[in-house]
């Protein structure tokens, strides 16, 4: 089971870092990152188990779920933002804009 | 007492620069008297604290984890330095009060000044050498805000900003240093480092002392750092004061003398430091010589004059050094508020436009004389005797190049010096005008510092006592009476002939045009100060160069610099594997 989740955990991590790299729109990153923080709270877990201590870990994992809620719907307010003002999300367009 | 009076002396000022910065909206005649009051109480507690110093902690802030104990020792050295910074300090403070009457942003600007003397007194009682590197820094920072206060003049921004980039350079010297000792001993305590030096493996150890050379050379300003010590002369001048005399530049000479004994058997240390101090004071010398700023030729002689306390560390004769310091502290705060008294009445720096000023500010000149007779060493000013310890260590202990060199530079100090005061005081008068001689703060400060240029050397012997507690291993001078000591010994007449030969070259110098027709060229490598500001020019034009070839790799995309984390998470995983 152990060797499960961590499979997972790198997966995750893996796939998030694809996106980072090769994704161009906005939204799509933002998913990205919150790929990346999942593995995250998904390595507490696993991290807390095979330690024994596994409230602490699924607590930590439950803190970090709470935080990264946050950061993904002002990352997304600001894409709505950014499409509004600069009528596109490709990222590579966007860092060419003047204003 | 000792822990509660180490406190006081850093946290009077702190305290005094908060509610300055809070106050600085009301009435600026209650900023003066505030800042005076704090600034004298800090004075109060630092030369209570010269009554209890001792070797022990006597503050101790536990940190806990990686940082260790922070902890203040008020032994003899540190007190003492803590005294001249507050002493100083507090006489520049109500020196302001005249001088800075009716500028405007007084509350940032005793602010700074306050946070400085108290940062200084933290740098010299500070026991752990973390915290000393904090200290270290935020006097740079101080010094920084403080020269560039007239932030409005181009001249006054780029001069504080080469102080800060100088001295910060130096700053990494100090930090390598202390990381070296942390990583190597497992303690960054000052005893650590004294007691456990020979431990150490010698490469370590050269790295540590030589880190702490680049650091005291660079606050101290000495060659090849000490481009930035001119340009800091945009400062107000009681600021310049501040940083010449009682906080910035005394902390490198403080370095090496508290570490003097865990340094002084690293191969090629002392020579380094004997060079160092001696390149800059005969280079010093020089171009005081032939600058025409009343200022600048200041800032000259404070470098050539640390010069010395280098020289006299290099050959080992420690107390000599603090002795000096202790002295060209006293007179060059005298000299330096003199001339900004004479600045103030004038408004102009160039000696050019002076002249003839004696007359009408003869409490100034007489008070500037004084300084002067200090500085160049004449019977029987504090400068007298430290100057002729150092001499005569030097011809005891150390190599015979430097101490002709070094006898020179004593000559050459009795020359600018005196052309100095001519310009100023005497010959022919270039202004008109009515001038006012200074007023009663003024007068207050510049008359105690006068008494003390005449007077701080009876204190030698109670000096010696204090100092010995914590020099006790490399006092290094003679035994018995110190004052005795400079008096029999025939070095003192050689000293004393060199300089009289200076000042016979300054009286028949209509008759030795020739002689300086010929040494013209020095004068002219002098004045374009040695081509060190053109190296620090090509320093900045390549590190601009750099930038900018750089900046092509800032693509600003953000899958680019995603593919910069990747590379940096699988760099920090290679190291995990390979190390682990």
């Amino acid at each position: 089971m152990t060797t499960v989740l961590v499979v997972g955990v790198f997966g995750l991590v893996a796939i998030g870092l694809y996106g980072l790299l090769i994704v161009r729109n906005l939204i799509k990153i933002v998913i990205a990152l919150q790929l990346l923080t999942k593995a995250a709270a998904l390595a507490m877990v696993v991290a807390g188990q095979v330690s024994g201590q596994v409230n602490l870990g699924q607590s930590l994992a439950l803190t970090v779920i709470v935080a990264d809620t946050i950061v993904a719907v002002v990352g997304l307010a600001l894409a709505v933002q950014v499409r509004r003002r600069f009528g596109t999300l490709d990222v590579r367009q966007l860092s060419t804009q003047k204003r | 007492m000792a822990g509660a009076l180490s406190l006081l002396v850093i946290l009077f000022p702190w305290t005094g620069a908060v509610i300055v910065a809070l106050a600085a909206r009301r009435n600026p005649r209650w900023l003066h008297l505030l800042a005076a009051v704090f600034a004298a109480a800090a004075a109060a507690a630092g030369l209570g604290l010269l009554f209890y110093t001792g070797d022990a902690p006597a503050v101790t802030l536990s940190l806990g984890g990686a940082f260790g104990d922070f902890t203040l020792v008020p032994d003899g050295l540190g007190a003492f330095l803590a005294a001249v910074a507050v002493v100083i300090g507090s006489l520049a403070v109500i020196f302001s009060a005249d001088y800075m009457r009716g500028e405007a942003q007084l509350g940032r600007y005793y602010f700074l000044v306050l946070l400085f003397i108290g940062s200084m007194c933290g740098l010299v009682l500070s026991g752990s050498l973390l915290l000393m590197f904090i200290f270290w820094e935020m006097t740079a920072l101080c010094s920084y805000a403080l020269i560039s206060f007239y932030n409005d003049d181009p001249k006054a921004v780029a001069g504080g900003i080469k102080a800060l980039v100088i001295t910060q350079f130096g700053g990494v010297g100090l930090m390598i240093g202390v990381l070296v000792t942390r990583a190597a001993l497992g303690s960054d305590s000052v005893s650590a480092l004294l007691n456990g030096a020979d431990s150490l493996p010698p490469e370590l150890l050269s790295l540590i002392a030589f880190g702490f050379l680049i650091a005291a050379a660079a606050k101290s300003a000495q060659v090849p750092f000490h481009t930035w010590l001119p340009g800091a002369m945009e400062a107000p001048t009681p600021v310049s004061a501040l940083i010449h005399a009682a906080t910035m530049v005394n902390a490198g000479v403080y370095l090496l003398a508290r570490f003097y004994p865990a340094f002084a058997g690293v191969p090629g240390w002392t020579t380094a430091v004997v060079a160092v101090g001696m390149l800059t004071a005969l280079m010093g010398a020089l171009m005081a010589l032939t600058s025409d700023d009343l200022k600048r030729v200041l800032a000259y002689s404070t470098i050539s004059q640390l010069g010395y306390m280098f020289y006299a560390i290099g050959v080992g004769a420690v107390f000599a050094s603090q002795f000096h310091l202790l002295s060209h502290a006293v007179f060059k705060a005298l000299l330096f508020l003199g001339a900004g008294a004479v600045i103030h009445a004038v408004g102009t720096r160039d000696m050019r436009q002076m002249g003839g000023l004696g007359s009408q500010m003869p409490f100034v000149r007489g008070v500037f004389i004084i300084g002067v007779w200090a500085l160049v060493g004449l019977p029987f000013a504090n400068g007298f005797w430290s100057k002729e310890l150092i001499l005569e260590a030097g011809l005891a202990d150390g190599p015979a190049w430097a101490y002709i060199v070094m006898l020179a530079v004593a000559g050459l100090t009795a020359l600018y010096s005196f052309r100095m005061v001519w310009m100023v005081f005497f010959g022919k008068a270039w202004t008109g005008r009515r001038l006012h001689d200074a007023p009663a703060a003024m007068r207050g400060s510049l008359g105690l510092l006068a008494v003390g240029t005449l007077t701080i050397w009876l204190l030698a012997e109670p000096f010696k006592n204090l100092l010995a507690s914590s020099l006790l291993r490399h006092i290094g001078e003679a035994e018995g009476s110190v004052l005795l000591a400079v008096l029999t010994n025939p070095a003192t007449l050689l000293a004393l002939g060199v300089i009289a030969a200076g000042l016979a070259a300054w009286w028949w110098r209509e008759s030795l045009t020739g002689v300086a027709n010929r040494l013209r060229f020095i004068a002219q490598a002098a004045q374009a100060d040695f081509g060190f500001e053109w190296l620090n020019r090509q320093v900045v034009i390549v590190t601009h160069r750099t930038a900018m070839t750089l900046r092509t790799t800032q693509t600003g995309q953000l899958n680019w610099n995603a593919v910069g984390i990747v590379g940096g998470l699988v760099i920090v995983l290679l190291v995990l594997i390979v190390g682990g």
